[in-house]
């Protein structure tokens, strides 16, 4: 029997993380950009070490976090490709090296200094079995920010998640809408990090969003699919878990992976069908 | 006399230390179907791109529907680009894209809507109206990646038209399509400037695209102006010799035209 008293923020938790990374991931793999997540997650955990050296702890951590990720967000957003030459995959690649980089140098001066990794330890791997409502409550309000972003500028993501040539040709203000959504995805990927952390977010992410591909066409349709492919993810893996007493992590990452597989096998037996 | 639609003066564009563009004077009046012609690397998608403000490392002045470029922000530029239908050369197709052909050619009214404006009645139904028109009805909830390269060509045009723009540039319209295809897009051309007289700026190296009803043609070659007049004057065997190569002759069917080879049988 499930103690709900306890694990009922862990459920609600890991189904508003995949709700929300689900959301996000339809932009991200439609834009065909899936190490964003990965980039901008590993800039908050630099952030996180270099807050730690600075004296912070525990949830005071989210700040530099915060600060780190939105940062290397806003630099994706300014450095264009058609000005830097490089193409943005590889741009993501070069900032989450150099994100990775500093956060391991500061690791390695925290014996130094005599501060425990402890918190920064459990930033990049998550603790979802500890969350609480209050993370529950912070995950939920930036959620809920995020849905209110899609309705207002649902259109424009649209049109970017296409293709921001077509999008600025169509006379989108793209840099704008553009800037304001990377904004958000740092915010997203940094309040989730702290619960569900680095591997668990990034499938999370990708794989609600590969799943609803597959199986519905349509922005409003992907979007809906993926946000209950990635609840359920949370939720349903929870409960796996749970069930068989395995790690809750390493099981919503597995079954999430799982639901892909299926998405898969449906559309093609959809796609073999339609073409007999 | 009525303004021109592009103005180009003194345009110079570098890459590196070296000069890709270099303009001198380029004016294409309103009304006007004008194909811009020239071997690969010559400037043409360039020259596009300064004319709709994408290219920001340029000298010179380059005016669109009247606005200098370079003067304008990003939020000018915006707005001055809803007035004018795009198409890249990229399809922007891959198997992750979720959305539908409807969708993609909705994108053409995003601009005009203006932010936080959801698209209206009357946006969808000219949406509708392209798609119709250019002969997409039955594939409208089709996924956009699921279609052809000359059907995700022709979606892309009407995403163009459903800005009901003052002129259409179109950066190599027939790319890796078939002889079908091209003949298509080319019929598409010729119906929409009958249709509506659109000032059509189009980009090619390939002398079949050229639709009848363009009557001008600017020669680039090696980022510089070589010919710029009527269709039978400029492409000319020695024209055509001096871009490409020897060994070409062009023939001018009606109001189309061709290259082919006209060198010794190699056997």
């Amino acid at each position: 029997m499930i103690d709900l008293t306890y694990w009922a923020p862990v459920m609600v938790g890991g189904a508003v993380a995949g709700a929300s990374t689900g959301m996000l991931g339809v932009y991200i793999i439609g834009m065909r950009i899936p190490f964003l997540g990965v980039c901008v997650s590993h800039a908050a955990l630099a952030g996180a070490v270099f807050g730690s050296l600075a004296g912070l702890t525990g949830p005071m951590l989210l700040v530099p976090a915060l600060v780190g990720a939105v940062a290397t967000a806003m630099l994706l957003g300014m450095l264009e490709p058609e000005t830097t030459h490089i193409n943005i995959n590889v741009l993501m690649g070069l900032l989450f090296t150099l994100s990775m980089g500093l956060a391991f140098l500061g690791i390695g001066l925290f014996p130094r200094y005599g501060i425990s990794d402890n918190d920064v330890r459990n930033l990049l791997w998550g603790s979802l079995i500890f969350c609480r409502w209050n993370h529950v409550a912070l995950m939920s309000a930036v959620a809920g920010v995020q849905v209110v972003f899609v309705v207002l500028f649902y259109k424009e993501m649209r049109a970017i998640m296409f293709s921001r040539l077509h999008a600025s040709a169509a006379g989108v203000h793209v840099t704008f809408v553009w800037t304001i959504f990377l904004i958000l995805t740092a915010a997203v990927l940094t309040v989730n990090f702290q619960t569900v952390g680095g591997l668990m977010i990034y499938s999370l992410m990708a794989n609600p969003a590969a799943a609803a591909f597959l199986l519905v066409k349509g922005h409003g349709r992907a979007l809906a699919v993926a946000m209950l492919l990635g609840a359920t993810s949370g939720f349903g893996g929870f409960l796996i878990a749970a069930v068989t007493d395995l790690s809750t992590g390493a099981i919503i990452v597995i079954f999430s992976s799982v639901l892909v597989a299926v998405a898969a096998i449906v559309n093609y037996w959809r796609r073999r069908g339609a073409s007999r | 006399m009525t303004d021109p639609v592009i103005q180009i003066d003194d345009l110079r564009v570098r890459a590196g230390w070296r000069t890709i563009l270099s303009v001198d004077r380029l004016s294409i009046p309103a009304g006007q179907v004008v194909t811009i012609l020239g071997p690969n690397g010559a400037g043409k998608s360039t020259l596009l791109k300064c004319c709709l403000g994408f290219h920001r490392g340029l000298t010179g002045e380059v005016r669109l529907l009247g606005r200098e470029v370079r003067r304008l922000g990003s939020a000018g530029l915006s707005r001055l680009r809803r007035r004018v239908g795009y198409v890249p050369q990229v399809l922007a197709a891959h198997s992750e894209m979720p959305l539908t052909l409807r969708e993609v050619v909705s994108i053409g009214r995003c601009g005009l809507a203006g932010l936080l404006r959801p698209l209206g009645r009357g946006d969808w139904l000219i949406v509708d109206e392209w798609i119709e028109r250019l002969g997409l009805t039955e594939l409208a909830g089709s996924a956009y990646s699921d279609l052809s390269g000359g059907e995700q060509r022709k979606a892309l045009i009407a995403r163009a038209m459903v800005q009901q723009p003052e002129i259409l540039v179109l950066d190599e319209p027939t790319a890796n399509l078939d002889l079908f295809w091209r003949e298509q897009i080319v019929a598409v051309l010729e119906e929409l400037f009958h249709q509506i007289r659109l000032t059509v700026v189009l980009v090619c190296h390939e002398l079949e695209v050229i639709p009848p009803c363009c009557r001008r043609v600017v020669l680039l070659e090696a980022g510089c102006i070589s010919a710029d007049g009527p269709v039978e004057e400029v492409l000319t065997n020695g024209q055509i010799a001096r871009l490409y190569g020897e060994g070409l002759a062009v023939v001018h069917s009606g109001d189309r035209h061709a290259v082919i080879p006209s060198g010794r049988d190699p056997r």
